[in-house]
């Protein structure tokens, strides 16, 4: 069995911020080196993530953590930097040592079952190991129970000021006016914060940020119908970037970084080739739950091998907001919400099934897809919970039966990349009916 | 008048069929943000779900998986297989679980040509003003509902009726958990969960009439002599036999902290009679049932520490459903708090058949040693 990367010295205290830092100058520095001006965007907008974190005090910013879905654009606006604590968990998945040390400090005080992606935030503020003061504390009653548990006690863990956004459980015009009654009540959470005032200029400096995300969301709904095409010329292991896109919309970095991979997904298109590994496109995959951060590889096992890439996954699927009449602040109050509301993971997720069904019509129908596997986080579990209408309704409608496999989708530990091949390479061969390339 | 009724703990579904028979509607509901004093003033019986007994809920747990929690999973059984016999089912988004009950249920009786009432409100998760702005509006639209589905529009007065008969049972209730402060209580931790659960398969009349005889009745019990006062925090349990298990080594529940016991029934709502809606939603809002709040953590711990005083409790059972994550992370600032007052806590996990008696047994029977000595 092979011995996992040793990423820092467990007896010494780690210092997250610095430590991932570090690791994406190190991928960036190699990208350099080797030559690869093409995809260098893959990683500039990892640094830009990273370091705007890490230097936030440096660059006289407050640092904001957020958890959930809330209103990034005004945090912005106040002039301080978003800090989506999801990131940590996605980043570090793949680093078992690391992960591993934050998801065993957790389940020393809460049950083993709780989601992975809040077990590695809260273990790492468990152990102190932000390396980086925050300063405030913004997030959401959803995604689920597991968030429930992980906010509160950061909440205490950080002894900052806090802010809660309760999401209504519809998505309607009620919730959405729920929402934005919140939303009116945090811009002076923010001016007591930061000591600026939500006055016109500083409305001006929304509007530019809102105008500046507005791009990013057009960009991503440019890159979905992309995908739709067939063949797809982008490689599923590129859904991961669009996690990224909630908390960084409104950043001219996060416009570069999807404007980079459409010119590069259309110039491939042009030219008759695909970004994918597929030696030729056989399979249309969706995975209708969470990305799989800890082993995002099995998506180019599957291009190589089956010639099947996934095309869309229910936790990066974004039917993202388009925001107009930008001067009318109560009308923006209700594109917020409702932009909140359909962020990665609260808009199929949260709520009565039938919003995950109304997303599974989106990608099922409009990407063209026929193979369906439910990578099931097991820590998801009300997903799990609805696991049985979701795949009767797509073998009803679609004619696709799904392959149910448990992931742990940040924990490596949890199965072997043998195992999981082994899994989805029997449905595969046996259910689809796919020839192995790979043998 | 008998009070036996209190201690059968099987669902018998009675008094639900008796209430259909004259015409009357009943619904289910799951978790204690659904206001019962609604369903009472549109003349509706209210049956809280429990799962009590349920040995093998495979067929839910096709539909709900075993990564769900297996007390949500037993109510879909009991649904599914007709245990229950009701018009319908309203819920609240306690946690997710019921929510999954709601949505499987709503989908398989549909599927099967059923025609039931079936409803979800939103219950916040902090308490303010606006929150409980949004639930009170979430109520009157419940409270719409539930007047179309029996015929009989849910007023203000009703509201005031309902409510005074549900703070009747809340006084009976208080009484029964002021029994067992006593030095030596006449009822054990098993008795009282079987006596709060009863409310689930009465109706609201029978319940006060046999909470009355029984507290009547209360003082020819013999006093019971224990070897630890204990209490028991946690996920919901509806099985009194988990309570006998702790109780037969020697230990004596004299008080709890979950949503089917005292929790489930609380102080007394106080009316405004400008707005009896809101009344109702702010009491549900602020009482504390469980940590399935965000904003009640602190308020939650210094509650069953405050207990723990009043009722003269030695140790604390802290109970986790598996895959219940509403109630998994109260240790970590509760057992400080405890062990500041010197009170030990012991955490047990378990699942909603009693699958693992026999370890409960032998953890318990240590912890009551330790505290007996």
């Amino acid at each position: 069995m092979a011995t996992p990367t040793q990423n820092f010295d467990p007896t010494q205290p780690v210092n997250m911020i610095d430590l991932t830092c570090n690791q994406v100058d190190s991928i960036y520095q190699h990208m350099l080196s080797k030559g690869m001006p093409e995809v260098m965007w893959t990683v500039d907008i990892q640094k830009f993530v990273w370091e705007e974190v890490r230097d936030a005090k440096k660059n006289g910013k407050k640092l904001v953590a957020f958890g959930g879905p809330v209103p990034v654009t005004i945090i912005r606006a106040f002039d301080c930097v978003p800090f989506f604590l999801d990131t940590i968990p996605t980043r570090i998945a793949s680093m078992e040592d690391l992960c591993g040390r934050y998801i065993d400090e957790t389940e020393k005080y809460a049950p083993t079952s709780m989601c992975a992606i809040d077990k590695a935030q809260l273990g790492c503020a468990l152990k102190g190991e932000f390396g980086i003061d925050i300063d405030a504390f913004v997030h959401a009653t959803v995604p689920c129970d597991s968030a429930r548990i992980a906010y509160p006690m950061m909440e205490r863990l950080f002894g900052c000021p806090c802010f809660t956004f309760d999401c209504p459980f519809r998505h309607d015009a009620k919730g959405y006016a729920y929402l934005a009654e919140q939303i009116e009540a945090f811009v002076p959470f923010m001016e007591e914060l930061t000591g600026l005032k939500w006055d016109a200029a500083r409305y001006q400096k929304f509007v530019e940020i809102t105008e500046e995300s507005n791009k990013s969301y057009d960009l991503l709904t440019q890159l979905g119908d992309l995908r739709k095409k067939t063949p797809c010329v982008l490689p599923g292991r590129m859904l991961v970037l669009n996690e990224i896109v909630a908390p960084i919309a409104g950043t001219p970095e996060c416009t570069a970084m999807l404007a980079s991979q459409l010119e590069m997904g259309n110039m491939l298109a042009d030219m008759g080739m695909t970004g994918t590994r597929c030696p030729e496109e056989r399979y249309r995959v969706c995975l209708m739950q969470n990305m799989l951060w800890s082993n995002t590889g099995i998506m180019d096992w599957m291009e190589k091998c089956y010639g099947a890439v996934t095309v869309m996954d229910g936790f990066g699927y974004q039917d993202g907001v388009i925001f107009d009449d930008l001067n009318n602040w109560e009308h923006v109050k209700m594109q917020l919400a409702e932009s909140m509301l359909l962020t990665p993971m609260i808009h199929g997720a949260t709520g009565p099934t039938e919003y995950w069904l109304k997303v599974i019509d989106k990608m099922y129908s409009d990407y063209k897809v026929n193979v369906s596997i439910f990578m099931g986080h097991v820590g998801c579990k009300h997903t799990w919970a609805s696991g049985k209408i979701v795949t009767d309704y797509i073998q009803e409608k679609y004619g696709i039966p799904t392959l149910y496999v448990d992931v742990d989708a940040i924990d490596p530990r949890y199965k072997s990349n043998d195992e999981l091949r082994a899994q989805i390479g029997e449905y595969m061969e046996s259910v689809v009916g796919a020839e192995n390339f790979c043998k | 008048m008998s009070y036996e009724k209190l201690f059968e703990t099987n669902i018998s579904g009675e008094s639900v069929k008796a209430w259909r028979a004259s015409g009357k509607k009943a619904l289910g509901y799951v978790c204690c943000h659904v206001p019962e004093e609604i369903f009472y003033a549109a003349d509706i019986l209210p049956v809280r779900l429990r799962a009590t007994n349920c040995v093998d809920s495979s067929d839910a747990e096709a539909w709900m998986s075993s990564f769900s929690c297996s007390y949500a999973r037993s109510i879909l059984q009991y649904l599914m297989n007709g245990t229950y016999e009701l018009d319908g089912l309203v819920q609240s988004d306690g946690c997710m679980m019921p929510t999954r009950i709601l949505d499987n249920w709503n989908h398989i009786s549909s599927k099967a040509g059923k025609n039931l009432f079936i409803y979800q409100i939103g219950a916040p998760r902090i308490t303010n003003d606006t929150t409980v702005g949004y639930y009170k509006a979430e109520l009157q639209t419940l409270a719409d509902k539930l007047g179309e589905v029996s015929g009989k529009k849910v007023t203000d007065e009703a509201l005031k009726v309902a409510i005074a008969k549900t703070n009747e049972m809340r006084a009976l209730i208080a009484e029964l958990y002021e029994l067992r402060k006593a030095e030596k209580p006449v009822v054990t931790g098993a008795e009282g969960l079987s006596i709060t659960l009863a409310e689930c398969d009465l109706t609201i009349d029978e319940y006060i009439a046999a909470l009355k005889a029984f507290l009547a009745d209360a003082k020819n019990r013999k006093p019971i002599e224990a070897r630890a006062r204990l209490m028991v925090i946690g996920s919901a349990l509806d099985n009194p036999e988990y309570l006998k298990v702790i109780e037969d080594k020697g230990g004596l529940i004299v008080a709890d902290n979950m949503c089917f016991g005292y929790k489930a029934f609380g102080e007394k709502i106080v009316v405004d009679d400008k707005d009896v809606l809101g009344s109702i939603a702010k009491y549900y809002l602020n009482r504390i049932t469980c940590p399935r709040s965000l904003d009640n953590r602190p308020a939650l711990h210094k509650e069953i520490a405050d207990d723990c005083k009043a009722y003269g409790v030695q140790g604390v059972i802290y109970e986790k459903m598996q895959n219940c994550e509403c109630w998994g992370g109260e240790a970590f600032y509760l057992e400080p708090a405890l062990k500041e007052i010197g009170v030990p806590l012991l955490q047990v996990e378990r699942e909603e058949q009693m699958a693992n008696a026999g370890q409960l047994a032998i953890r318990a029977e240590a912890f009551i040693e330790m505290l007996d000595k």
